[in-house]
């Protein structure tokens, strides 16, 4: 009895520490998601800059053309649905993605990609924001939030999170240019949202698991307790 | 005679325990390389597995009695490993395929290693609590050049519950079991 209480309170420890950091169990098989670090981690490796961007959007009939800005790593990817810029006259729309060169962590923050700059020549359009996606590694816990700042050494704001499209991504929609980074509030990782069953491979996975323990449990459960 | 006996003992656990570290910090490092990655582990797990040659399969805790419940055991052990991860609404990327049999391989040496000879060494030493607390120590320390700081809790935690189960059932399989489970799922 006592064996199979602490095997319920290492399970439990287990499950809270897991809890702690994303995805939650991890053990290092798959190879590093590639990441041009301003700043790599110690378990990092080789590693290349990060790379910057530039987009020059054309306007036609006063209209700015649909497009995406990405860094030329793709660590950064910034889409712009027509008409997102206020063009004012302008005959075409300039933006520019420039990583940091420098790693703010602010206080209550932990960031978990570069911070990269993004600005342009014209304003976007409140009503039609623009969809930022940033790309991060599996070096470092996942990130919760992306984080947007006016100057990188000042008050950096947390931005509505979109539905992750695909793995290490993280995404959400602007109305404004300015610094962007991903990370987690410092004193609290991750916590990651419930949503057991929300269409992911995993989920099923471990139901499948579940119901065969269940399944064959039972039976042995039985013909152990008829030859007793 | 006593203290002869204890000083083999601590000494066989000292080497055994640099052995596994020394092997789990160079497969890490040379998984970092590319193109590397799964002749590390291949090979990582292969060397890791002859930490235990020598001993009796009953004292690694690979006994065949109840090898059914041994197995739902694992399973059972696999989805709790799985559940936080499964629990999140973050996409989780599955393992590539092409690193499958290399992190079978790897799942198996690690609990032949940590869970087998090293806690069966450990036991002698010191009882249970010397090999469940020493183990899981080791195993946390063998993973700092394989994981960034912020996941060792959650592999210690690992560490100590796959331990508890060795401890508790007196069973190496379920560890086994579970850790490829895991391993393959994530």
């Amino acid at each position: 009895m006592r064996r199979t209480a602490l095997l319920a309170i290492g399970a439990t420890v287990y499950a809270l520490a897991a809890w702690t950091v994303a995805p939650g169990f991890y053990d290092g098989f798959g190879p590093p998601q590639p990441y041009n670090w301003t700043c790599p981690p110690p378990q990092a490796g080789a590693n290349e800059s990060p790379s910057s961007g530039h987009l020059t959007i054309k306007v036609i009939g006063g209209v700015s053309d649909a497009n995406s800005a990405f860094t030329d790593d793709g660590q950064l990817v910034i889409g712009f649905l027509p008409g997102a810029f206020v063009v004012e006259g302008k005959t075409s729309i300039n933006v520019d993605i420039k990583p940091l060169q420098s790693c703010p962590q602010p206080a209550g923050l932990h960031f978990v990609t570069n911070v990269y700059l993004v600005s342009a020549s014209a304003t976007l359009d409140p009503q039609k924001s623009a969809n930022l996606v940033l790309r991060y590694s599996n070096l470092e816990p996942d990130p919760s939030t992306i984080y947007t700042a006016t100057d990188p050494n000042g008050q950096w704001t947390a931005m509505p999170r979109s539905q992750q499209a695909q793995p290490f991504t993280i995404q959400t929609r602007t109305t404004t240019f300015g610094y962007f980074a991903a990370g987690y509030p410092s004193s609290s990782p991750p916590p990651g949202a419930v949503t057991i069953g929300g269409g992911q491979v995993l989920p099923i996975v471990v139901a499948v698991l579940i119901v065969v323990v269940v399944l064959a449990g039972l039976p042995l459960a039985i013909l152990r307790r008829r030859s007793r | 005679m006593i203290e002869t006996l204890r000083v083999r003992s601590a000494t066989r656990a000292g080497l055994l325990s640099l052995f596994v570290v020394a092997v789990e910090w160079s497969r890490a490092l040379i998984a970092q390389q590319p193109g590397l990655t799964f002749a590390a582990l291949l090979l990582g797990g292969g060397v890791l597995a002859v930490a235990a040659v020598g001993w009796p399969p009953e004292r690694l805790g690979l006994g065949t009695s109840r090898f059914g419940l041994r197995v739902l055991g694992g399973i059972a052990l696999g989805a709790v490993l799985l559940l936080p991860a499964a629990a999140r609404a973050s996409a989780v990327p599955l393992l590539p395929a092409g690193l499958a049999t290399a992190a079978v391989a790897v799942s198996i040496g690690e609990e032949l290693a940590f869970r087998g000879a090293l806690y069966a060494v450990l036991q002698d030493l010191g009882g249970a609590p010397l090999a469940i607390t020493g183990s899981t120590l080791l195993w946390t320390l063998a993973h700092v050049l394989s994981h960034p700081p912020e996941f060792l809790g959650a592999v210690a935690a690992a560490g100590l519950l796959l331990a508890l189960w060795r401890w508790a059932c007196k069973d190496l399989v379920a560890p086994i079991v579970g850790h490829v489970v895991a391993d393959l799922a994530l």
